[in-house]
């Protein structure tokens, strides 16, 4: 099939689709008409997209964990643990079924009952099937979520819909180029084109999936205007495909001003976008990563981060955040880790909300200068594609016109290098094949001048790791020791 | 794709601004092949080892993330390389990790010097004990992900050079 934006033909969809149920013994007992009925009769209290929107509507900000584990049990353990303490809940995949790799999630989930623990980092949803996934979804009260990093989430997405997960996050771009290395990024395209024409079928069918492109890509140094740039593609995608429930991420950069300004500016920028191509019967939320980049070991300090970015959610008005863990610097956390970081979260959350950061001058430039960053990549991505944002986005990519830095896929060109600047925002060090303004570039240039002549070094390569290993040596900035 | 391409894109995604200096010792300028093992895709630290031990004068054969077992073996054979470097931070190493010293001299390469680091296993565990658990699977040296990098490049230079010293490198 040509990669173009337009809603898939359903005929094509449903040829598509016979393919895809085939592509482990498991997508046999999905059943379209069943799984309407099924997700119909599922309680108000368990649909992601009202609990956002609620949300939304009363200024509040929900938290959410990650979690998953192999087995089926344990996994609903897991998650009738965190729902004590959280709003919305997820299933993470692992990575193997990320990657299609599903003989290799099936021996995870042997060798996880053999060792009595869970040798996989996620929940392998793809084997354990239908029913067992719909287990996991009767077993809970509050809304779940499928959360992965799978390029081609065909198949996962007609499991875990039919199993009663009201919302799925990924995208063509965000679960390609930060979580696939040899990945084609048309094929990916193609393959979110699918779960969103899914995701539409149920929609006209009176059931609402929310749609969450994931926000901070390589969560390492991404400026706001890259990240913003990808997600409201994304969310234009979706919507051509049919989806009404929309979920905007960002991942905490770390200054202040910068994350404020960034959540702000990503939601009037996607109205704007969403708009301009017609669409104005859609849900609109944001949500907002704690810091994605490496944490400290000491759980004392990992708090810190934690809460900071809580403080930093709940300022800038987003809808939701995603909670990290005081295990973070040691990978997959217990549910007792993770309840205290959401426990931690929640304190913070609760003693920001009320207040309200104020105008400034200093806000508003950042956020003009987001917009105009993003308004100038989006116009050449239109350009590259003669209108079509599809195809823009392969070319744009190909050109280095989108570009993530520090991302593993070979269809990224990786040529972008962003550094902090002497207040710890992350500013473009080099521009690759980016197309910003020559002011832009100018003021950026400007403000890494500022901090190296602060440090008495050249920026440098060795100034960009500096700050990659920064906040897990307890400082933003990646000062010379 | 060949292993050769798999080598052409991992320069292909080398840093722009990453600087490596020549080697003092010229025995030090040791090849290694450097990789994220299995269906890891964290890429930042591989791209900052990558700087780090071209830095402290090793020729780095860097295959970036995702790499098989065979492919790890593969591109240390076409290039004569004297260390394997596996990284692993996303908690399916010890799965990933399994039989590779096996593999290793089923393929010939019976003294390559095999290096893990990262969060190798799932969840906090006492690092003492994941280290007993790769000692044990046939790997040389495990580091946890908090080591400062510049105690693995002294350690592989003080283990290749010991290797040297004995006559064992091929």
């Amino acid at each position: 099939m040509e990669l173009v934006n337009k809603k898939i033909d359903l005929k094509d969809f449903l040829t598509q689709r016979e393919t895809v149920l085939q592509t482990w013994p498991t997508g046999g007992d999905v059943d379209l008409d069943e799984a309407v009925a099924f997700q119909l009769s599922l309680p108000e209290s368990m649909r992601f997209s009202l609990a956002l929107l609620n949300a939304d509507r009363t200024g509040r900000t929900l938290c959410q964990p990650r979690a998953g584990v192999a087995l089926v049990d344990e996994h609903i353990a897991l998650l009738q643990g965190l729902e004590k303490c959280c709003d919305l809940l997820p299933t993470t995949i692992d990575a193997y079924t990320r990657l299609n790799r599903y003989e290799d999630a099936e021996a995870g989930i042997t060798k996880s009952k053999e060792a009595g623990t869970s040798l996989l980092n996620g929940f392998p949803a793809v084997n354990h099937g239908l029913a067992e996934c719909r287990r996991v979804v009767q077993s809970l009260t509050k809304p779940v979520q499928v959360r992965h990093g799978t390029p081609d989430a065909r198949l996962l997405a007609e499991i875990t819909l039919a199993a009663g997960f009201t919302a799925y996050e990924g995208g063509g771009i965000s679960y390609n180029i930060p979580y696939a290395k040899k990945a084609s990024l048309e094929k990916s395209l193609l393959d979110w084109q699918y779960c969103d024409r899914l995701v539409g079928l149920y929609e006209e069918r009176g059931v609402r999936i929310n749609r969450e492109p994931f926000g901070p890509l390589s969560g390492t140094l991404v400026p706001p205007f890259v990240s913003h740039a990808i997600a409201i593609i994304e969310g234009l995608l979706a919507l051509r495909q049919g989806v009404k429930s929309i979920t905007l991420g960002y991942g905490q950069a770390g200054n202040m001003i910068q994350d404020i300004a960034a959540i702000r500016s990503l939601r009037e920028l996607a109205h704007e976008y969403f708009q301009a191509e017609g669409f104005d019967d859609y849900e609109l939320s944001t949500v907002f990563h704690q810091w994605m980049g490496g944490f400290p070991d000491n759980e004392s300090m990992a708090f810190s981060v934690i809460c900071w970015g809580s403080v930093v959610a709940a300022l800038s008005g987003a809808t939701k955040v995603i909670v990290k863990t005081p295990h973070e610097a040691r990978g997959i956390p217990t549910m007792a880790a993770n309840c205290q970081g959401i426990d931690a979260t929640r304190q913070t959350l609760n003693m920001v909300r009320e207040q309200v950061f104020p105008d400034s001058e200093r806000l508003s430039r950042e956020i003009a200068l987001i917009k105009r960053e993003v308004r100038a990549v989006l116009d050449k991505v239109y350009e590259l594609g003669e209108g079509d944002v599809a195809v823009g986005t392969v070319r744009a990519f190909a050109a280095g016109v989108l570009d993530v830095p520090f991302a593993p896929a070979a269809c990224n060109a990786g040529k972008m290098l962003p550094v902090r600047d002497n207040e710890g925002a992350v500013r473009i060090f080099q521009k690759g094949q980016v197309p910003l303004p020559d002011d832009v570039l100018a003021y950026h240039r400007d403000l890494i001048a500022e901090r190296a002549r602060a440090e008495g070094r050249e920026p440098a390569f060795q100034m960009v790791v500096d700050d990659i290993y920064a906040i897990s040596k307890s400082k933003l900035i990646g000062r010379p020791r | 794709m060949s292993d050769v391409d798999t080598i052409a894109v991992a320069k292909a995604n080398t840093l722009p601004g990453m600087t490596s200096l020549p080697g003092e010792d010229p025995a030090m300028t040791a090849t290694v092949v450097l990789g994220v093992i299995g269906a890891d895709c964290h890429a930042v630290g591989n791209k900052i080892l990558e700087n780090v031990f071209a830095v402290a004068g090793f020729t780095v054969v860097n295959l970036g993330v995702m790499v098989s077992q065979d492919e790890f073996i593969d591109a240390a054979i076409e290039t004569g390389a004297k260390a394997i470097l596996v990284s692993s931070i996303y908690g399916h190493g010890e799965i990933d990790c399994a039989g590779f010293r096996d593999r290793c001299i089923e393929r010939g390469l019976d003294d390559i010097l095999l290096y893990a680091g990262g969060n190798l296993v799932i969840g906090k565990q006492d690092f003492a004990e994941v280290e007993a658990k790769f000692l044990a699977m046939g790997f040389d040296r495990v580091f946890p992900s908090t080591v400062d990098l510049s105690v693995p490049t002294s350690l592989l230079r003080q283990d290749l050079g010991r290797r040297a010293a004995f006559g064992g490198g091929k």
